[in-house]
C-alpha cells in the first residue's frame, strides 16, 4: 500500500511534467501542423537555466535569498529563457519554411535539435550537474493515506496543475486564445480576418516553450540531474503523451501526460525500469492502431 | 502567341464615372505562382460607394485578383492603393485595419467555434470588440442573435453566409471584398444573399464582388470587369455589360 | 484578345501554360552534371574507387569502408524516403539489427559461428521481416504518424541494445544477456567466402565497391521500371496513386522491406569489418547524418544520394586533423564568401574590412589585458607574425571561444534579419569571428563541431534549397 501511494504520487508528478511538455507539442502542432522535434532541447535549456540561476543565487549550499524566492526566480528565468529560445527557433528555423514542403520543417527541426544539443555541450561540457534539492530543501511532507510524501513532488504537481489551468483559461477565455484557435483551424481564413498570424505564432511558441522550461526546472528539482542529452528522451515522452492524448488537443495532452507518467512509474516499481519506455511505446502503438486520432483528438493527421 | 491586347482591356466606357474618388485601385498588376504568370497587367478601380463586380470563367484569375487586393498574394509588379495609401507591401492585417474586409470563397467560418466567437474574431483588428458593432450585426441578422452560442459548423448554408457577412462587418469596413457569394447556395439563398449585399451597399459600404453568376452580379452592380486568362478583356457599366453580345453569349446564356 | 470570342473554361489557359512559365526549373549543379551521360560519371567514380587502394594507406581504406557503408545506407534510405515518400526515422535500427544479428550468429557470444554464406542471408532475411512487421504496423499511418512510430522503433532498438544484457525471463533465476549492454558484442567473425578470409580492410573495401555499384545499378534500373514509377507516385500523392488502383499499402510495405534489407546487409558488413557492435553506433546522430546526405543530394535522386553521402561522409574526415581542418575551413569560408558577395568591388571591400577588423579586435584584446598566446597556425616567418597580430588567441581558449561562438550565432541570426544594404557591414565581423572561434575553440573539439555543422547545414539547406542539389523544385499552385 505504501509503495502504491508513493508510486501514485511519483507517477502524477512525472505525469504533470510530461503533460507540460506534451502541451508544448500540441500547441505548436495545433497552429502549425509541425512536429517540433526541437521541443525537448528547449526543455533541456530550461533545466540548465534553472540550474545556473540557482548557482548564481548561492547554489545548493548557501542560498543568499530565501529558498522560496530562489525557486520562484529559477522558474521565472527558465520560462523566460526557454520562451525566447522557442521564439528564436520559430523565427530562424521554421518561419522561412512556412510555405515549403511538409518534410522541410521536420528536417529543419532535427537540425535545430542536433545544433542545440551540441551547442550546450560545447558551452557547458558533458558534466552532469545536480540541482541537489535536498541540501536546501528537506522537511516532512504531508501525509497521504498514512504515507509520508516528498514536499518537492507536491509543489511540482501543484505548479503543473496551476500552469495547466492557466493555459486552459488563456486559450478559452481570452482574445488571444480565440485568435490562436482561429489560426489553428484555418490559417488562411485567420489572415483574411486581419489576424497577424506571425504574432499569434510567436506567442504560441513563447507559451509552449515557457511551459517546457518550467518542466525542465521541475525535473531538476525532483530528479536533480541535468545534462545536455536529457532533452531527447523527455521530449520523446512528452511527444508520446501528446500523441496518445490526441495531438492538437489540450485536454488530450494533459491526459496523455498523466497516463504516460503513471505507466512509467508503476512499471518501474512493479516490473522493471528497463521496460518503462517499452511499455509507453506499446501504449502508443495500441492507441494509434485502435484510435488513430488519440484518446481525445478530434483531428487526424492526414496531410503527408 | 497572339498579338498583345490593349493592356487595360476594351473599355465600353471609362469608369469610374463622375466625381467618384477611388477607394481601391490596382494598377499594372502582374502576379506569378512560381514560374507561372497568373495575372497580366490588371488595372481595376473601385470608387467610394461603388458596387463593382469582377466576372470570368474558372481559373481565370478572379480569386487571385482579390487575393492581391487583400495582400494574400504579392504581385511581382504593380501597385495596390487603398484609400489614397499605397499598401502594396503592407500585410493583410494592416489592410484590414484600414478598412478592407473579406467574405471568403466558401465562407471559411471557424467551424468548431461559436457564432459569437466567429463574430468576435471579425473584430480582431479593432482590439476590444465594440458592443455597438455587435448590435448592428444582430440588427441586420436577427437570427444570429438567437444562434450566437451555437457552433458555427452546425449552421445551415444560408446561416453560415450570414455569419460570414456579419463577421466581415464586425471590423467596420469601408470596402467589402466578396469571393463567390453565390457558391454552394440554393437559388433562393443566392437571391437572399444578393439582397443582403444590396442592403449593405445602400448602407454605404463599397463592394468588390467576384462572381461566376454574371446575371446575378450584373443585376446589382454599378460597374463590372471581365477577366479572361489573367487579363482584363472588358470593362464597363453593368448596363453596358449586360447588353454586350459576346459576353451574353459566353456568360449569360441568352 | 477582346476582338476574339470570350472563351469559357480553362483549356486555353492550360494550353498556353508552357508559354507562361519562366525561369529554370533545374538547378545549376544538376545542369552541370547533365552535360555528360551518367555512365561516364559512373565509370570515372568506379575507376577511382578501384585504383585508390593501390596508393592508399590503411587510414584511407578505413575511410573508404565507412564511405561504402554510408553510401549503401543512403541508397536504401533514398528508396524509402525519396521514392516512396515514407518518413522513416527509425531506419538506422535496421542497420543495427543487421549488425547485431550477424554478431550473434558469428561470434563467441553464444558460441555460434555460422559461415558467412549462411549468416548473411539469414540476417538480411530476418531484418527484412522486421521491416515487414513495422511496415504492416505503419501501413495505414500517414506522414507524421509514420515518423512518430518509426522514431520510437529506432529508439526502442537502441534501448534494447543498451539494456539487453540483463533480461529477466520468467521461470529462470539468472538474467539472460543477449546484447552485451553498453559493452556490445566483440570478437565478431570476419567474413569468409570459399575458405578465403577477409582479413584486412582492403577486402571489405572491394566488397563494398561491388555492393554499392550493384545497388546503384539496381536503383537506376528501378527508375524506369513499373515499380519505381509506382513508388514515386505513392511518394508524391498516395491518394492519387490509390485512385489509379495502385496497391498503395503493399507498395509502401515493399519499400520498407527493401530498405530494411539493404540496411541489414550493410549492418552485417559493418559488424564484420569492425569485429564488434556497440549500441552507440546506431543512435540518432547517424540517422540525422543519413537524412542530411539524402536531402543534400536531393531526395529521390540517385546521383544526389550518392554525392550527398560522399560529401557528408568525407567532410568529417577533413575535420578530424586540426591542422588540416583549419586549412579546409578557411578555404570553405573563402569559397562561401566568394559566392555570397557577387561583385569584385564588394569582395575587395569585405576582405580589407575583415583585415582591419581583425587588427582592431587584436588591439581591443590587448587594451583589455586579456592573456594571450601567439597564433601558432601555419608556418613561422613574417606571414605568421602578421597573422599573430590579426588573430588573437587568448589563454583561456574555452571561455573566449564560447563567447565568440555565442556572438557568432547572434551575428548570423542578425544577418538573416537585416536588409541587403546592411549585410556587407556585418560580413567582416562574421568572417573574423568565425575564424577566431574555429581556431580558438571548434578545431579542438571535432566531434562536437561536426554535429554543430550538420545541424546548421540541415537548417540552412531546408531554407535555401529544400529540394537539394539535384532535386527539382515543385511548384505548388494555390
Amino acid at each position: 500500500m505504501e509503495l502504491f501511494v508513493q508510486q501514485l504520487v511519483n507517477g502524477l508528478t512525472l505525469g504533470g511534467v510530461y503533460a507540460l511538455i506534451a502541451l508544448g507539442y500540441t500547441l505548436i502542432y495545433g497552429v502549425l501542423q509541425l512536429l517540433n522535434f526541437a521541443h525537448g532541447e528547449v526543455y533541456m535549456v530550461g533545466a540548465f537555466t534553472g540550474f545556473f540561476v540557482m548557482v548564481g543565487l548561492g547554489g545548493p549550499g548557501k542560498p543568499i535569498v530565501p529558498v522560496w524566492l530562489m525557486i520562484v526566480a529559477m522558474f521565472l528565468a527558465a520560462m523566460v529563457v526557454s520562451g525566447l529560445l522557442g521564439v528564436g527557433i520559430e523565427r530562424f528555423a521554421y518561419r522561412p519554411l512556412r510555405e515549403s514542403t511538409r518534410i522541410a520543417p521536420l528536417i529543419s527541426a532535427l537540425g535545430v535539435s542536433l545544433f542545440l544539443q551540441n551547442a550546450v555541450l560545447l558551452l557547458f561540457g558533458s558534466r552532469v550537474r545536480s540541482y541537489d534539492t535536498p541540501r536546501y530543501w528537506s522537511g516532512a511532507g504531508p501525509q497521504v493515506a498514512g504515507v509520508q510524501v516528498n514536499p518537492v513532488r507536491i509543489l511540482v504537481l501543484v505548479l503543473a496543475i496551476i500552469l495547466m489551468v492557466g493555459l486552459t483559461r488563456l486559450v478559452e477565455k481570452t482574445a488571444f486564445g480565440r485568435g490562436m484557435r482561429a489560426v489553428a483551424y484555418d490559417r488562411d481564413a485567420a489572415v483574411m480576418m486581419g489576424i497577424d498570424v506571425n504574432k499569434v505564432i510567436v506567442l504560441v511558441f513563447f507559451v509552449a516553450s515557457a511551459l517546457a522550461g518550467a518542466a525542465g526546472v521541475m525535473v531538476g528539482l525532483v530528479f536533480f540531474n541535468v545534462n545536455n542529452y536529457m532533452g531527447f528522451l523527455a521530449g520523446l515522452k512528452g511527444f508520446t503523451a501528446a500523441v496518445v492524448g490526441g495531438i492538437g488537443s489540450i485536454p488530450g495532452a494533459m491526459l496523455g501526460g498523466l497516463l504516460i507518467g503513471l505507466i512509467e512509474s508503476f512499471t518501474t516499481a512493479y516490473v522493471s525500469a528497463n521496460f518503462a519506455s517499452v511499455l509507453s511505446f506499446l501504449v502508443l502503438i495500441l492507441v494509434m492502431l485502435l484510435k488513430p486520432r488519440g484518446l481525445l483528438g478530434t483531428r487526424a493527421i492526414v496531410k503527408v | 502567341m497572339r498579338a498583345q491586347p490593349e493592356p487595360a482591356g476594351a473599355a465600353l466606357s471609362d469608369g469610374p464615372p463622375g466625381p467618384l474618388t477611388p477607394l481601391l485601385q490596382l494598377s499594372g498588376i502582374n502576379t506569378f505562382y512560381g514560374p507561372v504568370h497568373i495575372l497580366e497587367d490588371v488595372n481595376l478601380v473601385v470608387g467610394k460607394g461603388e458596387l463593382v463586380c469582377l466576372l470570368g470563367g474558372n481559373a481565370c484569375g478572379k480569386s487571385t485578383t482579390l487575393k492581391t487586393a487583400l495582400g494574400l498574394v504579392a504581385p511581382r509588379t504593380g501597385t495596390v492603393t487603398f484609400d489614397g495609401v499605397d499598401v502594396t507591401s503592407r500585410p493583410t492585417s494592416e489592410r484590414v485595419r484600414r478598412g478592407m474586409a473579406v467574405v471568403p470563397e466558401n465562407r471559411r467560418l471557424f467551424a468548431p467555434m461559436t457564432v459569437l466567437e466567429n463574430l468576435q474574431i471579425g473584430a480582431w483588428v479593432r482590439g476590444a470588440p465594440d458592443p455597438a458593432d455587435l448590435d448592428r450585426v444582430f440588427e441586420l441578422f436577427p437570427l444570429l442573435e438567437q444562434r450566437s452560442a451555437q457552433i458555427a459548423g452546425t449552421l445551415s448554408g444560408g446561416e453560415q453566409q450570414m455569419v460570414a457577412m456579419g463577421r466581415a462587418l464586425m471590423s467596420r469596413p469601408s470596402l467589402m471584398l466578396m469571393d463567390e457569394p453565390s457558391m454552394g447556395l440554393s437559388p433562393r439563398l443566392v437571391e437572399q444573399s444578393f439582397e443582403l449585399i444590396e442592403t449593405l451597399h445602400r448602407d454605404g459600404v463599397s463592394m468588390l464582388i467576384v462572381e461566376q453568376n454574371a446575371n446575378m452580379a450584373l443585376s446589382i452592380a454599378d460597374r463590372g470587369y471581365v477577366l479572361q486568362t489573367g487579363r482584363i478583356v472588358l470593362r464597363g457599366s453593368a448596363q453596358e455589360l449586360s447588353n454586350h453580345d459576346e459576353l451574353r453569349r459566353a456568360y449569360l446564356g441568352r | 484578345m477582346a476582338e476574339e470570342s470570350l472563351a469559357i473554361g480553362t483549356d486555353e489557359w492550360v494550353a498556353a501554360h508552357e508559354g507562361r512559365t519562366s525561369g529554370q526549373v533545374q538547378g545549376p549543379v544538376a545542369r552541370t552534371f547533365g552535360r555528360l551521360p551518367w555512365w561516364v560519371w559512373g565509370s570515372i567514380a568506379v575507376l577511382v574507387a578501384v585504383v585508390l587502394p593501390l596508393i592508399g594507406s590503411t587510414y584511407l581504406m578505413r575511410v573508404g569502408v565507412n564511405l561504402g557503408l554510408f553510401l549503401m545506407l543512403a541508397l536504401g534510405l533514398n528508396l524509402v524516403v525519396g521514392y516512396a515518400g515514407l518518413l522513416d526515422i527509425g531506419y538506422v535500427a535496421f542497420y543495427g539489427l543487421g549488425a547485431y544479428g550477424f554478431a550473434m550468429l558469428a561470434s563467441d557470444k553464444f558460441g555460434v559461428h555460422l559461415p558467412t554464406v549462411v549468416a548473411v542471408p539469414v540476417v538480411v532475411a530476418a531484418v527484412s521481416i522486421f521491416g515487414l512487421v513495422l511496415g504492416l504496423a505503419a501501413r495505414r499511418l500517414l506522414g507524421d504518424y509514420l515518423a512518430i512510430v518509426t522514431l520510437f522503433f529506432g529508439q526502442m532498438f537502441v534501448e534494447f541494445a543498451l539494456s539487453g544484457d540483463a533480461i529477466t525471463v520468467p521461470g529462470r533465476a539468472e538474467q539472460v544477456d543477449l546484447t552485451g549492454g553498453t559493452n556490445g558484442i566483440t570478437d565478431v567473425d570476419r567474413f569468409s567466402f570459399l575458405g578465403v578470409e577477409f582479413s584486412s580492410d582492403r577486402w571489405y573495401y572491394y566488397l563494398l565497391v561491388v555492393l554499392v555499384v550493384l545497388l546503384a545499378l539496381a536503383v537506376r534500373r528501378l527508375d524506369g521500371s513499373r515499380i519505381g514509377r509506382a513508388w514515386k507516385a505513392v511518394g508524391q500523392d498516395p491518394l492519387a496513386a490509390e485512385a489509379m488502383t495502385m496497391p498503395v499499402n503493399r507498395l509502401k510495405i515493399m519499400a520498407f522491406v527493401v530498405g530494411a534489407g539493404i540496411a541489414g546487409l550493410a549492418g552485417t558488413v559493418f559488424a564484420a569489418v569492425q569485429r564488434g557492435v556497440f549500441p552507440s553506433s546506431f543512435d540518432l546522430p547517424l540517422l540525422i547524418l543519413l537524412y542530411a546526405a539524402v536531402i543534400l543530394g536531393g531526395s529521390g535522386s540517385l546521383k544526389g544520394a550518392l554525392i550527398g553521402a560522399a560529401l557528408l561522409s568525407l567532410l568529417p574526415e577533413a575535420l578530424r586533423e586540426p591542422s588540416y581542418s583549419e586549412m579546409v575551413f578557411v578555404l570553405l569560408l573563402v569559397a562561401g564568401l566568394a559566392l555570397a558577395v557577387r561583385s569584385w568591388r564588394d569582395r575587395i571591400i569585405v576582405v580589407v574590412a575583415t583585415v582591419v577588423f581583425g587588427f582592431v579586435m587584436n588591439l581591443l584584446f590587448t587594451l583589455l589585458h586579456v592573456q594571450g598566446v601567439p597564433a601558432s597556425a601555419w608556418t613561422s616567418g613574417p606571414v605568421s607574425t602578421l597573422l599573430g597580430h590579426w588573430l588573437f588567441v587568448p589563454q583561456d581558449r574555452v571561455l573566449w571561444g564560447n563567447l565568440g561562438f555565442v556572438g557568432l550565432v547572434v551575428l548570423l541570426a542578425v544577418l538573416t534579419l537585416v536588409g541587403t544594404r546592411v549585410r556587407p557591414i556585418l560580413l567582416p565581423a562574421i568572417v573574423w569571428l568565425s575564424i577566431f572561434v574555429w581556431f580558438v575553440r571548434l578545431a579542438d573539439v571535432p566531434s562536437i563541431t561536426r554535429q554543430l555543422l550538420i545541424g546548421a547545414l540541415l537548417i540552412v539547406l531546408m531554407i535555401v534549397r529544400p529540394q537539394g542539389l539535384f532535386g527539382r523544385r515543385q511548384v505548388e499552385v494555390l
